[in-house]
């Protein structure tokens, strides 16, 4: 087995052991990123030198066992939505293109500080709006399953690094279902964290209220060391929690046996391909054998969730996309004449067509005579959405369902129909309007391509959805499952 | 206040466009109208959902009224905050005139 191919918890004991040195181990993930990186276009930028600065860094700190965390020396890659300091960061958008920002996200600087290796910058949709990672401002990303299929998106870089042995482990983000959705198309496992839960200082934002960063890993237990060094409250971000941080890895293995397991029925959407309804029926068997009591609930409002979200999303990002001007920093439109020509322009030429789609549609929602009917509608929406959640989960511990109604389609597949798109993300959106969390694991393959098994657990019980996740994992077996990528090398 | 339909116009498209400082072609209006109009449709479900006695959420935190004591903390020096500026004088951004 090839040091890019294993996981964190493998290679800290290895570093640990002395057995390999970061160094040995960046170079490896290194050098799998020039033979396979132009199949997958995964990533927008590779910080090499960067990269082996912080691995020889590791490897002194290693040697000297100074305060050796579980990710010293591990090589992790970055969503481009999260700003490093003096590295070009851009949300995937030309509008900017080139800017390197004067402060490293808070999750950055927590990877930093426990010697964890940058590798780069992770494709992604523009402003993370998307969920094939086509509407990326730069380049699509190629599925390690399938070249010709779509890794998910938004944080599709991320999912695609991962899974073809580019990255140990990746941080996304997740608005609608941007980690957990490409984590499902690429057999790899990601988890949205409660909103709060993960500080969002120095995360580009698309929507305020919903952003969330999370860990994008080969299995559970990665996730769950990801998560536990990102998470936790951080003075710069006014809305993180300052509830304390649970030990993740101390109940992970605790199993499923006596849980409560819920199937919320309208899971269960019209589309939703035969092959994964059919994985994702096996895997709730495989958990009441695992000694779940499984029990069928309702969401009711589920239906109602996709166009809350499409009023609340836009809405925020066109609020939020106003300080694209180019007036300190990103592109500037040459040539205007004035001050608003120069915004028009600097706008017009500087966003992408979903992205420009989006604050349309969000300025529209939130203009004079439409607010009520639709911004304060969905807001009222979101909180039937919010009580759906709190009564399931008055009955039942954690909730079982598809992350993706299908597997990973073919590239320019969905790319002429915004409605079409939108619809991936139907089961995944209710976790983020609903402030509960969510974890998705493959659960197996339909003609050679991943399906994901969805754990939603209540707000805050993160290490119920990893110790559920975890149970499956364990039982299935679909955690040696590689794409071809990673196992032709 | 005029009822939201779907059928939204080009000459709406053209005055969020404005709203929304982003400059379209001619033929883009057509094309987003008609797209716009297309999500639009599709979320037009959300009346179907009774929000009569629902207050509406704007966020989910628990936290309020975040404050920090008043003192001041490091922050970026002026090279550092105008490192990115398209266009500066000194240490400002440098903008067009706003009155012609």
């Amino acid at each position: 087995m090839k040091l890019f191919q294993r996981t964190i918890r493998d290679l800290h004991q290895m570093l640990l052991d002395r057995e390999i040195s970061s160094v040995e181990l960046t170079e490896s993930v290194l050098g799998h990123i020039d033979a396979v990186g132009e199949k997958t276009k995964a990533y927008l930028l590779v910080t090499r030198e960067l990269a082996l600065r912080q691995a020889k860094a590791a490897d002194d700190r290693l040697r000297a066992r100074r305060d050796v965390k579980p990710l010293t020396g591990i090589p992790i890659a970055l969503k481009d939505v999260l700003c490093v300091k003096d590295v070009v960061s851009t949300a995937g958008s030309k509008i900017l293109k080139g800017f390197t920002p004067p402060y490293s996200a808070t999750v950055v600087d927590r990877l930093e500080s426990e010697g964890a290796v940058f590798l780069g910058k992770t494709n992604c949709d523009e402003f993370a709006m998307g969920s094939s990672n086509e509407n990326s401002g730069y380049w699509p990303v190629h599925n390690p399953w399938g070249l010709d299929r779509v890794p998910g998106g938004s944080s599709g870089g991320s999912a695609a690094a991962v899974a073809s042995g580019e990255a140990i482990a990746a941080l996304g983000s997740d608005t609608g279902g941007s980690i957990r959705q490409p984590a499902a198309l690429t057999g790899t496992v990601g988890m949205k964290p409660t909103y709060g839960r993960v500080s969002r200082y120095g995360l580009i934002a698309f929507a305020s209220s919903l952003d969330q960063i999370g860990p994008m890993t080969r299995d559970v237990v990665d996730a769950a060391l990801l998560l536990q060094s990102i998470a936790g409250h951080d003075p710069r971000d006014s809305t993180s929690s300052t509830r304390p941080v649970p030990d993740y890895l101390a109940t992970l293995r605790k199993g499923v046996k006596g849980m409560r397991l819920g199937v919320p029925k309208e899971y269960f959407v019209t589309g939703m391909e035969p092959a994964v309804e059919q994985a994702i029926n096996d895997a709730i068997r495989l958990l009441e054998q695992q000694g779940a009591k499984i029990e069928e609930v309702s969401l009711p409002h589920s239906d109602v969730a996709l166009p809350a979200y499409y009023i609340i999303a836009p809405a925020e990002a066109s609020s939020n996309l106003a300080r694209y001007d180019g007036v300190r920093y990103g592109h500037q439109a040459p040539g205007a004449k004035n001050l608003i020509e120069e915004y028009m322009l600097t706008r017009q030429q500087g966003f992408g067509a979903e992205v420009k789609r989006r604050i349309m549609l969000g300025t529209y929602a939130l203009s004079s005579g439409y607010y009520d009917a639709y911004y304060l509608q969905a807001q009222k929406v979101r909180t039937l959405i919010i009580e759906d959640f709190k009564r399931a989960f008055e009955k039942v511990d954690a909730l079982l369902g598809a992350t993706s109604p299908t597997v990973a389609f073919p590239l320019g597949a969905k790319t002429q129909d915004p409605v079409a798109m939108y619809l991936n993300d139907i089961i995944t959106i209710p976790a983020n309007l609903g402030n509960v969390c969510g974890i998705s694991v493959p659960c197996g393959l339909a003609d050679g391509l991943p399906i994901g098994l969805q754990v939603i657990a209540p707000g805050f019980r993160e290490e119920t959805a990893l110790q559920v996740a975890y149970a499956f994992e364990a039982a299935a077996d679909f955690r040696k499952l590689q794409s071809p990528l990673m196992r032709a090398a | 206040m005029p009822e939201p339909e779907s059928e939204l116009s080009s000459r709406e498209v053209e005055h969020v466009a404005r709203l929304a400082r982003l400059g379209i072609t001619e033929d883009e209006v057509i094309r987003y109208r008609d797209q716009l109009r297309h999500i639009l449709t599709a979320i037009d479900a959300l009346k179907r959902a009774d929000t009569s006695t629902v207050p509406a959420t704007a966020h989910p935190l628990e936290e309020r009224n975040v404050m920090r004591d008043d003192r001041s903390e490091p922050c970026l020096t002026a090279e550092e905050a105008l490192k990115n500026a398209p266009s500066r004088e000194d240490s400002y951004f440098k903008v067009k005139a706003i009155q012609e």
